[in-house]
């Protein structure tokens, strides 16, 4: 089977940075996630969310960059979610615990509803 | 709010479910508690049996990552094979000290490996329960009362010269406060022998002698206090608590039969 190679980009949102994670997260992922999030946090953002949407392979090395990523985020007191996660995944951020730290909506608008919802924000026009 | 969000939201209506990811056959199953129903031969389950596993968020001292290597140089060996003697050979690869005993389905998603390891003298009789296996690496978690909380992640691939790497990255903090004394005297040390012995050992089996890396990050620095309470489960106080009792067992154990 092809072997899809990672990527991440980031998008600026009013609720937080959004890191669009695409193709498989194992070890050879670490170099780009490691760089995306760090452009994520480039602007102070309170929260920092993982769309998972298009993420279909995640090895247990790539489990340990997630919680790189996490611990990073608890030490600068900010906000990480995942959203996009299929049942699969979500079953996975349970038997890792991850679930205990990571807030898992089941889509970007959930996310940013519940982020909104946490700084007082009024929903957009 | 851009464009994309709502694309995003009508497709998520429309979605499809997804196809099982290739990786779901790797994964362990989820289990609330461990649970044990056979013990190996000489392996002791005193702190395995339901107790929660723990990973690298719920322990209680600074976060580590510790990611050793050795190259297996002049070899002609795939990742697949080096992985494949480690699982088959994991017990015989650790020193004398730390003693493992796999069940009889071996080094698989899901199963229990006891350990029984010797610290400062002093007996530590655990586990830990492989939540990830495929052909190229393994990973066991550790449960509550284990001196540590977190990963253990066990992997062999091949550099840009086709050489087989094999690697252990462990991510971990100490699980209680006497275990982050311990570690920050001593037991960081004697872990990291430990690793090191497992790697010089797996590559003494290619016939390499090599030497071992360690790189070495502090993800967390900081402790979690409100993890304090993981000091019930303490492997190491029940353990000697355990062997200290064995007289006790032993002449109880003898009045029922006799």
């Amino acid at each position: 089977m092809a072997v899809k190679h990672f990527e991440a980009e980031v998008r600026r949102e009013p609720s937080g940075a959004v890191l669009d994670l695409r193709g498989e997260i194992n070890g050879f992922a670490q170099e780009a996630l490691d760089a995306a999030y760090a452009e994520a946090e480039k602007e102070n953002p309170g929260a920092i969310l993982l769309n998972f949407e298009e993420v279909d392979y995640i090895n247990s090395t790539g489990i340990a960059l997630i919680v790189g990523l996490l611990a990073r985020a608890r030490a600068a007191k900010r906000d990480l979610s995942a959203y996009g996660l299929s049942e699969h995944y979500v079953e996975i951020f349970n038997i890792t615990r991850l679930s205990d730290f990571v807030n898992v909506f089941p889509d970007e608008r959930s996310a940013m509803g519940d982020r909104r919802q946490q700084e007082n924000l009024k929903p957009e026009a | 709010m851009t464009d994309r969000t709502s694309q995003n939201e009508e497709q998520g209506e429309q979605r499809q479910p997804r196809p099982e990811p290739r990786d779901a056959a790797f994964w362990a199953k989820r289990v609330d508690k461990l649970e044990v129903s056979a013990v190996p031969d000489g392996a002791s389950n005193v702190n395995v049996h339901g107790r929660r596993e723990v990973g690298a968020l719920q322990g209680f001292g600074q976060l580590w990552q510790k990611t050793y290597r050795v190259r297996l140089t002049g070899v002609e060996t795939t990742p697949e094979e080096a992985v494949r003697v480690w699982k088959e050979r994991f017990p015989e690869l650790q020193p004398p000290n730390s003693r493992f005993y796999p069940s009889m389905a071996g080094v698989a998603p899901g199963e229990v490996l006891f350990i029984s390891a010797s610290v400062g003298g002093m007996p530590v009789h655990t586990g830990v329960r492989v939540i990830y296996a495929d052909d190229e690496s393994f990973t066991v978690m550790t449960p509550e009362g284990h001196p540590e909380s977190g990963w253990n992640t066990f992997s062999a691939y091949a550099d840009e010269d086709g050489t087989t790497v094999a690697q252990i990255q462990s991510l971990a903090r100490a699980n209680d406060p006497i275990y982050e004394i311990g570690f920050r005297v001593v037991g960081a040390t004697e872990q990291e022998r430990l690793w090191t012995h497992v790697l010089k050992s797996l590559s003494a089996h290619f016939g390499v002698n090599e030497p071992v890396s360690l790189e070495k990050t502090c993800v967390d620095p900081k402790v979690q206090w409100s993890q304090i309470r993981n000091l019930w489960h303490n492997a190491g106080a029940r353990s000697m608590i355990y062997t200290m009792t064995a007289p006790l067992r032993w002449r109880r154990d003898r009045a029922r039969r006799g």
